[in-house]
């Protein structure tokens, strides 16, 4: 096991760059996340890791090694792919031995490994079959098996869970977080899918346009978030037009439409500019009643109930409306479409970026 | 999924233009192949034997002949692909703006008749064609090699005709091979060749087969090619058949020896769509 470092790796298929002169250094068993819309240069940047691309400019460090232009058979690392991309010709066993037996390993030592590794990912039964004759959890974790057996320096993982069903995805979720922090085996995993980031990552890259906007733990990721489009790309967004009418430090106030102002931690942008406010639904506070002081009028006028959570819309002074989530079970589950109900929307949720920043 | 009386109806107008046009005249033969033929005379009325069938097995030219045609059919497909197999590669893997150009290129001898075709082998590979000539005045031969009316130059002939349909089969399938799985492979340790030899190969396996099957069965029914490159001596399945017929008029022998050559035909079909079974069932 080893830490992986990329300096100033760059790529590009044309204009514009994929990826843009990105930094970072994983710790040795640390396990850490990029995250991004498609096309932000996530992948770009795992398939240069292992060897699939070649990167125009920078370089790739395993441990203290210079791998950028090693051939990826010879960096010795475990790739997952989000396609599974097991052998369809071999069965489960030769699938998990196929980097074993590349590394010379063979008779009794060879049986010993395979089966260790079956049992981590809890198929030790499966041996004799072939891939096509399990189903698609069963083959996810085959694949992790296989990168697993030959003791990688590095597991890159690329989105392996988007092809499962919501529930299998929260099982392997938990079962890739603990088998990883039992090995203890340096992780670098892809994904669009910002619960999985969150919940697995010691540390989360938000990736935009071929950059990592912020490295950093879940939380700082979720609560300060240091770039607007973090602010946007994490939680559940309001994306609202308005105008900015103060600033203070890196915050201020923003004006949307004609009666509504809010205070706002993070303004990228003078003051007078037209801007997207982001107004995370999951930070606004709603109850019945008239608005007191700092608070804000509004009327339901829809109701979402999705299981857990459920979302109310609510019309604002204005006409500006705003969508808030709670849990099911707290107080918002009562209100109906109609009631007039009184809205706080703490600054810490509330960004505000240049219009359209936050696409990809 | 189509439904089955859906299917039925989807198939029927093909079925029954090869039921009417090709089974019914094929099955009329069968009873032919039972009769003696007697020059001048006809078929001997009221007589029904097994000599036509069992003088396929025992007679030495007709066992040559037969042994000959699957050798052909062998060698043929050996060398299809082999020489096939590198083009369809690099048309299935190289540059996208060579894709077409080769494609083309690979098809474009299947734009000309298969008579002209030959006619230009037999003015290449004669005694005194342009391959011997060349040889001898630059005095790699001291005496012209014999590349036609024997097994040298039919090879030749039906190579170039039937490699096109190899190249397109093996295309296909080399574009099927998942380029991810190919990646795991490499992640995993496998050098370059390893990655062709322990994935592409077996994945594409389906492709082969089925460009072999095709080739091979193309190859032992040929007709043309033989009679022109492997002149009147040189006899393959296909030729011999025609001359019963249309030379010595003895229908019964030439139908024994056509139905010989079908159930060759099939049982080979047969045999390699179990293997391919077995093989791709997999992939």
């Amino acid at each position: 096991m080893s830490s992986l470092t990329l300096k100033n790796l760059s790529k590009s298929f044309g204009e514009p760059p994929v990826v843009r002169d990105v930094s970072l250094t994983i710790e040795e068993g640390e396990f850490v996340s990029l995250l991004g819309p498609s096309g932000c240069g996530k992948t770009t940047i795992l398939r240069m890791v292992a060897g699939l691309a070649a990167p125009d400019r920078g370089l790739i460090l395993i441990g203290d090694e210079d791998v950028t232009r090693f051939p990826p058979n010879r960096r010795n690392l475990g790739l997952v792919f989000q396609s599974y991309a097991l052998f369809p010709h071999l069965t489960v066993f030769e699938n998990v031995a196929f980097g074993l037996r590349r590394r010379k390993i063979g008779g009794a030592e060879l049986d010993r490994r395979v089966a260790e590794t079956l049992a981590r990912v809890r198929l030790d039964s499966f041996g004799e079959r072939y891939p096509r004759q399990l189903s698609g959890g069963q083959q996810q974790r085959v694949a992790i098996a296989r990168a697993l057996a030959p003791q990688p320096r590095v597991l890159l993982f690329d989105e392996p869970l988007s092809n499962l069903d919501a529930q299998l995805r929260d099982a392997m979720q938990i079962e890739l977080k603990r088998l990883q922090r039992e090995l203890r085996v340096t992780t670098l995993f892809v994904t669009h899918d910002q619960a999985e980031a969150l919940s697995m990552s010691d540390r989360v890259g938000v990736m935009a346009r071929g950059v990592v906007q912020q490295l950093a733990a879940p939380e700082d990721i979720y609560h300060r978030p240091t770039t607007a489009f973090v602010a946007s790309f994490i939680g559940k967004p309001n994306r609202l037009s308005g105008v900015v009418s103060l600033r203070d430090g890196s915050g201020g106030r923003v004006r949307i439409g004609a009666e509504l102002e809010l205070a706002a931690i993070q303004i990228e942008g003078p003051v007078g500019a037209t801007v997207d406010v982001i107004v995370r639904q999951e930070a606004i506070a709603v109850r019945l009643g008239r608005a007191a002081q700092g608070e804000i009028d509004g009327r339901v006028v829809l109701r979402s109930f999705s299981g857990a959570r459920v979302q109310v819309v609510v019309r604002a002074a204005g006409g500006v409306e705003l969508i808030a989530e709670a849990p099911s079970s707290g107080a918002i589950a009562s209100l109906a479409v109609g009631d007039a109900v009184a809205l706080a929307v703490p600054s810490t949720a509330v960004f505000a970026m240049a219009p359209e920043a936050g696409g990809p | 999924m189509i439904r089955a009386r859906h299917g039925l109806l989807l198939i029927a107008p093909l079925a029954l233009v090869l039921a009417g046009f090709f089974l019914a005249p094929v099955l009329m033969l069968l009873p032919t192949s039972f009769r003696e033929y007697v020059p001048a005379a006809g078929f001997r009325p009221g007589y029904w034997t097994l000599e036509n069938y069992l003088r396929i097995i025992t007679d030495d030219f007709y066992r040559e002949v037969i042994w000959r045609t699957l050798s052909l059919g062998l060698l043929v497909t050996l060398a299809c692909l082999v020489l096939g197999y590198p083009v369809a590669y690099v048309i299935a893997r190289g540059p996208p703006r060579w894709r077409m150009m080769l494609t083309l290129l690979v098809i474009f001898p299947m734009l000309l008749n298969l008579v002209v075709r030959s006619f230009g082998w037999i003015v290449l590979l004669a005694n005194r064609g342009l391959v011997n000539n060349l040889l001898l005045q630059l005095g790699v031969l001291s005496a012209p090699v014999k590349l036609l009316f024997n097994l040298t130059g039919v090879m030749i002939g039906l190579t170039h005709i039937y490699l096109p349909f190899m190249v397109l089969m093996l295309v296909a399938a080399i574009r099927n091979v998942p380029r991810d799985v190919e990646a795991a492979a490499a992640t995993l340790g496998s050098s370059r060749l390893h990655v062709f030899v322990a994935v592409t190969l077996p994945l594409s396996a389906p492709g082969i087969l089925a460009g072999s099957i095709l080739v091979f069965v193309l190859t032992i029914s040929a007709l043309v090619t033989p009679r022109m490159l492997g002149g009147p001596t040189y006899q393959v399945m296909a030729t011999v058949i025609y001359d019963e017929y249309m030379q010595l008029l003895d229908w019964a022998r030439g139908s024994a020896l056509a139905f010989a050559l079908t159930l060759m035909t099939v049982g080979i079909i047969a045999l390699s769509s179990a293997l391919t079974r077995r093989w791709a069932g997999m992939s």
